[in-house]
């Protein structure tokens, strides 16, 4: 018996994730070594500097379909946001403005601002948020994928908050303040950052998925996450007032059905889980395929 | 500033307001326009109640006096850290509310924020930096994303090296110069109020010009010509 081998997106670096995502021989890196973009903050605090300060960013094809495309290098200062790294998303972004690509794909893989740079990494994220809905209220939708180590905390979670489309594997973490970050600042009553379980529940590709908030959940896997982007480009989106006001309301149905709930095996219940427990084990597709014979009907 | 006294200041030919909590809405006559008022008061954390709350002003006003100058009065401490938020979803939250603010703006509303008491790290990203191209403070805010004790801690850095450092580097501290420096502030208020906000309604531009205004400041010497290399590249 042979045994099959499977990549995992979870583990690849950045130049890897855009390799698997994109055709073969596809991909065009913009501003390549030659311009280094190295940040000009970090040699003050001794710490090392990356080219692309953390970000690769480029224009490629998937199948066929022209594309921009940036992935977040979860191992250089945990894909932390700083002033070169973001002005390399913005330049991306901004230029997808004039290229018109049919989507622009983030592969975000960050824990937030980057503090040794706060403010510049504080004001970059923002700029990248105004940026998104730029696109956005162009008619380029900007979709997210994020399944890296790093998730999606801070900045970089609210970032992908604004973008129009999300796929997620239920390794990728998602939120504002870090597990840590509440325990140390709340207490361990608050948030034991120690209980894997708990950390995973609560802020995991799962729980993001069936709140919808996350819209495709998918295994770990490079050609998982290849092929929820590729189904993605030719989705409809944008920003409407009537779609605001929709989720306007979406969002205060979910403060009155789960907002005293604090464990989401309880919430998972409440949406008609008859055996939330089991969720944690399932594969993504097992969880789709559960959704879809009408459990959670 | 205190919020009553920021009012008055402000607003010599009147204004009206409402509270709800920590959210306050209403409208205010500055020269001879009308603008709406969207603000929060008492350092409030920026939580899913507090969003929500602001999102439906957002919404408000946008619905039923489209166009209208919209006034962010901004003072909080940050987010609101607990499980509650994050099993909830709060990054979705502060999503919709930024894209609501970025309706607005795009759909006819001047949207300014001012800073009068403290804009701290997530909830300075949710309400105050939303307004992306014109972001205002009185003099003697505190707009801060972690202060200086803190990030010590996190990254390891020993406190009097950061407080060295910052002294004259305004990438990384705490307050108002530094953000102006960086380009996130579009200008620190002193003096007559009222007259800084007649200016800025009259100033006003839709067009994110804060990497280049960081550069001519000298806090970002990178930022604007990295996006421009990638534009033209």
């Amino acid at each position: 018996m042979k045994l099959k081998i499977t990549a995992s997106y979870l583990e690849a670096a950045a130049r890897q994730r855009i390799g698997y995502i994109a055709d073969k021989g596809s991909f065009r890196e913009l501003a390549t070594a030659a311009e280094k973009h190295v940040s000009p903050h970090l040699e003050m605090f001794n710490i090392p500097v990356s080219f692309g300060d953390g970000v690769i960013i480029g224009e490629a094809e998937i199948n066929g379909k022209p594309v921009s495309i940036l992935a977040q290098e979860g191992k250089f200062m945990g894909g932390a946001i700083g002033e070169v790294h973001s002005a390399r998303i913005i330049g991306l972004l901004r230029r997808s403005l004039k290229t018109r690509p049919k989507a622009v794909i983030c592969l975000w893989d960050s824990g937030g601002v980057r503090l040794q740079e706060a403010n510049a990494g504080e004001i970059g994220v923002t700029e990248i948020m105004g940026a998104v809905f730029d696109l956005r209220a162009a008619g380029i939708p900007v979709i997210a994928a994020v399944g890296g180590s790093c998730g999606c905390f801070g900045g970089a979670g609210i970032i992908t908050g604004c973008c129009d489309y999300i796929i997620a594997s239920e390794e990728a973490r998602i939120g504002v303040s870090g597990p840590e970050v509440i325990e140390t600042t709340m207490g361990v009553d608050a948030f034991d950052s120690r209980d894997r379980g708990l950390v995973w529940r609560t802020t995991g590709g799962k729980n993001r998925f069936l709140f919808s908030f996350v819209n495709e959940l998918v295994e770990n896997s490079p050609e998982a996450f290849r092929q929820a982007i590729a189904g993605a480009l030719d989705l409809k989106m944008g920003i409407t007032l009537e779609k605001l006001q929709a989720k306007q309301q979406e969002l205060i149905d979910r403060m009155e059905l789960f907002g005293k709930m604090s464990n989401a095996f309880d919430i998972w219940k409440a949406m008609g889980f008859d055996s939330p427990e089991t969720i944690p084990q399932m594969t993504a597709t097992e969880l789709q395929s559960t959704l879809k014979s009408g459990v959670n009907t | 500033m205190k919020f009553d006294t920021l009012l008055n200041e402000l607003f010599p030919n009147g204004f009206q307001i409402e509270k709800e909590g920590s959210i306050v809405s209403g409208s205010a006559i500055c020269g001879n326009q009308r603008l709406a008022l969207i603000g929060t008061v008492d350092h409030t954390l920026i939580g899913i109640d507090e969003i929500i709350r602001l999102s439906r002003i957002f919404l408000k006003i946008i619905k039923e006096q489209p166009g209208i100058p919209i006034l962010m009065l901004v003072d909080n401490n940050g987010q609101r850290m607990a499980l509650r938020e994050e099993l909830l979803g709060l990054p979705e939250y502060i999503g919709h509310l930024a894209a609501v603010q970025d309706y607005a703006r795009r759909n006819g509303h001047k949207v300014i924020s001012l800073i009068y008491g403290n804009a701290v790290a997530g909830g300075f990203i949710a309400f105050g930096m939303g307004a992306q191209t014109r972001i205002y403070a009185v003099d003697g805010a505190s707009p801060y994303v972690m202060n200086l004790p803190a990030i010590s801690r996190v990254t390891k850095l020993p406190l009097e090296k950061l407080e060295n450092l910052s002294r004259t580097i305004p990438v990384f501290a705490p307050g108002c110069n530094n953000f102006y420096k960086m380009g996130g502030l579009t200008d620190i208020w002193h003096g007559n109020l009222a007259a800084c906000l007649e200016t800025a309604l009259k100033e006003y531009s839709s067009i994110d010009s804060r990497a280049e205004l960081g550069r001519q400041r000298g806090g970002r010497r990178e930022a604007i010509n990295t996006i421009n290399a990638i534009i033209n590249a």
